[in-house]
């Protein structure tokens, strides 16, 4: 393939814009964390991984097709982010003392979680890897070819983050959870309800994850070691477009996706680490608040 | 003081008593301490779960039928197992503890080529042998005989040849290879590359990618637009899934495809579906021929206990190393040097047929490929011990 072959094929397009999507829902969540709360959440991608899991026991164990178990997994994910900020965090925050505290803080005790998370599946489900058939036909388009499950999960993802970024645009809460990311305690002031904001961004956070462990699933075998790559590729997308950064980091997931399938394709599969350890690499050098930076600054 | 005594005199006949009753008890039942260490956690995790399956599945089958023979005697078997975290030096460590601390028995083999060539050093230092399993690399060559075996007939330089042959067959002119960069890949592929010159098979596409690779359509589209006779994937498990479900997507039509690790486990079909009906992989057991030791029963039993079908490959190897042990102990017992020269020298009845050991390697199974036809693994070269022919594969 030439190099005018490789820019103009649909079927890349697609992989890298799957991949975008995919990684842009994972980080968003990852992102709204770190922002509102200073929380570094590295068992985030261990969500991931129990979303895949429950959306392969819902269709496995009572034939409830992914498409719907979508919603009931980030409705539960979601309540588990609601139940873990009332029961866990929110002591947390109180007694941490300093944001550079209470970021060391969560992440040893978000590490802790993400060990305990993965033996749990382990023992529950066994290392073997898991996976199902679910909308495999494939869809032709000229040149153009996608797996059911493929196009299913890029509408899917894409609305996902259209709607959180919609929410965050116009939606007094969304508004809110901005404020509280940007300036927390003016916030505070000007008579932000704080610890609403930090619920529902976890909520959201955990939802997405969630989501993403769905439709991860559709596509892809999946064990429960799955979420530590996830959270790898999270924390470069959201440490290219700014921490708490959240409408930078779709851009960035974007960069992450093209990079992924077109820097791939234009020089060697064997440079992908190369590739996207060296802009993230690059950016912390050049550009340590991210390639978009935020206007406001502190 | 008559009174004194006697009281004395008794309690030390109890005591005598009890203490021989309690040893005598205490022979009996004495089980037999077998250790091992395996990859239960990290990134090996994954790949050595059937090997840990079928180890626990063959506790239970011995115990259930009264122990393992020990030169007549029936002795239950108990495991100390540890996990090695994933690290060949951990696992060396608990080798040393188990023979030296534990002083287990007997050991059994950890997972994976790179664990069991560091375990050898350690069998050397205290004359302890073990029959390895989940191991397969023209390294296996390199290490010392004595102390370890390995059942594996899927060693590259050999299977490079004889699916180079098993090419010429089938008239395959040119081909493309997808190879990942760990050892197995490597190894495989460099083997590759001169005997498909050597047959003036055309080499149209070939390039590596590292195992952390999440997206292959790059790499399928340059074989789709190379559109060679066969596709060459020297792949690990997770990217084995990972090229199969994109290759369909894109449609390549290659008839003969080759995917080297991951297509002999229940999961590769399950991830891929009716896509994975006509890829080629290594491995040579097949519960379909019948007249080797137990094939059927193993397959039966492995499917009633963990409900999806072995690994072809490891499971089977697995079970093959742990026959060879029992059938080694039954005649030569737990001496350690009368077990050496046993399993050295006698010949073996597996799951796999007739194994017997040359050096480390067994000389009597022959390279073999399966291929998945019908959702079902099937046994296509070589003819001697096929259960199906050849398919080519299909683009849908």
């Amino acid at each position: 393939m030439s190099v005018l072959e490789v820019l103009f094929s649909g079927q890349l397009l697609f992989a890298a814009l799957l991949t975008a999507s995919v990684y842009a829902i994972v980080a968003v969540g990852l992102n709204m964390t770190y922002g509102t709360m200073r929380l570094l959440n590295v068992a985030h991608g261990d969500l991931v991984m129990i979303g895949a899991y429950a959306a392969y026991w819902l269709f496995t164990g009572l034939g409830i097709a992914p498409l719907w178990s979508a919603i009931v997994v980030t409705l539960a994910c979601a309540l588990l982010g609601v139940l873990l900020y009332s029961g866990l965090l929110k002591n947390l925050m109180a007694r941490a003392g300093g944001t550079a505290r209470l970021e060391a803080n969560s992440l040893l005790l978000f590490f802790g979680l993400s060990m305990i998370i993965q033996n749990v599946m382990v023992s529950v489900e066994t290392a073997t890897p898991r996976a199902y058939q679910y909308l495999s036909e494939i869809h032709r388009f000229g040149g153009l070819s996608m797996t059911g499950n493929r196009l299913a999960a890029l509408a899917v993802a894409i609305l996902a983050c259209l709607a959180i970024a919609a929410f965050l645009r116009w939606n007094i809460f969304g508004l809110a959870l901005r404020a509280v990311i940007e300036r927390s305690d003016a916030a505070r002031i000007v008579g932000v309800n704080v610890e609403q904001v930090h619920k529902v961004s976890l909520a959201i956070g955990f939802g997405a994850a969630g989501l993403a462990g769905v439709l991860i699933s559709m596509m892809e075998q999946f064990s429960p070691f799955i979420g530590f790559s996830m959270t790898i590729a999270a924390f470069i997308v959201i440490i290219l477009g700014g921490l708490g950064n959240i409408a930078a980091g779709f851009g960035a997931a974007l960069i992450l996706g093209l990079l992924e399938t077109y820097g791939v394709a234009l020089t060697s599969p064997t440079l992908r680490s190369v590739l996207l350890y060296g802009v993230f690499v690059l950016t912390l050098i050049l550009l340590p608040q991210g390639l978009f930076r935020r206007r406001l600054g502190p | 003081m008559k009174t004194r005594r006697l009281f004395l005199r008794t309690a030390l006949a109890c005591a005598s008593l009890v203490g021989a009753l309690g040893m005598a008890s205490a022979q009996a039942a004495d089980p037999l301490r077998i250790g091992f260490s395996m990859s239960k956690t990290g990134p090996f995790a994954v790949a050595a779960q059937e090997q840990l399956a079928v180890y626990a599945m063959w506790k239970d089958e011995v115990n259930a039928r009264g122990g393992m023979d020990v030169e007549g005697t029936k002795r239950k078997v108990e495991f100390v197992e540890y996990d090695n975290q994933s690290k060949p030096d951990v696992s060396v460590r608990i080798y040393e503890k188990l023979i030296t601390d534990d002083k287990v028995d007997l050991l059994l083999a950890p997972w994976g080529t790179p664990f069991q060539i560091a375990l050898t050093p350690v069998l050397e230092k205290y004359k302890f042998p073990v029959v390895g399993n989940t191991a397969a690399s023209v390294a296996l060559r390199q290490v010392k005989a004595g102390y370890i075996w390995f059942p594996t007939s899927a060693i590259p330089d050999q299977m490079a040849v004889e699916l180079v042959k098993m090419m010429g067959e089938q008239k395959v002119k040119s081909a493309a290879i997808v190879s990942n960069i760990l050892p197995f890949s490597k190894e495989l592929k460099n083997a590759l590359e001169p005997e498909l010159k050597k047959a003036g098979i055309e080499i149209k596409y070939s390039t590596e990618y590292p195992p952390s690779i999440k997206d292959m359509t790059p790499i399928v589209a340059q074989v789709k637009n190379a559109n060679p006779d066969a596709v060459l994937v020297l792949s690990y498990p997770s990217d084995s899934v990972l090229y199969s479900k994109q290759a369909h997507e894109v449609g390549i039509s290659s008839p003969f495809q080759f995917v080297a690790v991951g297509p002999s486990t229940a999961a590769f079909r399950d991830a891929v579906g009716a896509s994975a009906n006509g890829v080629i992989t290594m491995g040579h057991w097949s519960p379909k021929r019948t007249e080797w030791n137990g094939a059927k029963a193993f397959q039966e039993n492995y499917v009633a206990r963990y409900k999806h079908e072995p690994d072809y490959l490891n499971a089977a190897l697995t079970y093959m190393s742990l026959q060879i042990m029992e059938q080694a102990v039954q005649k030569a017992g737990l001496n350690k040097e009368a077990l050496r020269k046993t399993i050295s020298s006698d010949t073996f009845d597996t799951i796999n047929g007739k194994v017997k050991f040359q050096g480390v390697e067994n000389v009597t199974t022959p390279v073999a490929f399966l291929q998945i036809q019908s959702g079902q693994l099937e046994l296509v070269w070589p003819a001697s011990i096929a259960t199906s022919k050849f398919m080519r594969k299909t683009a849908q």
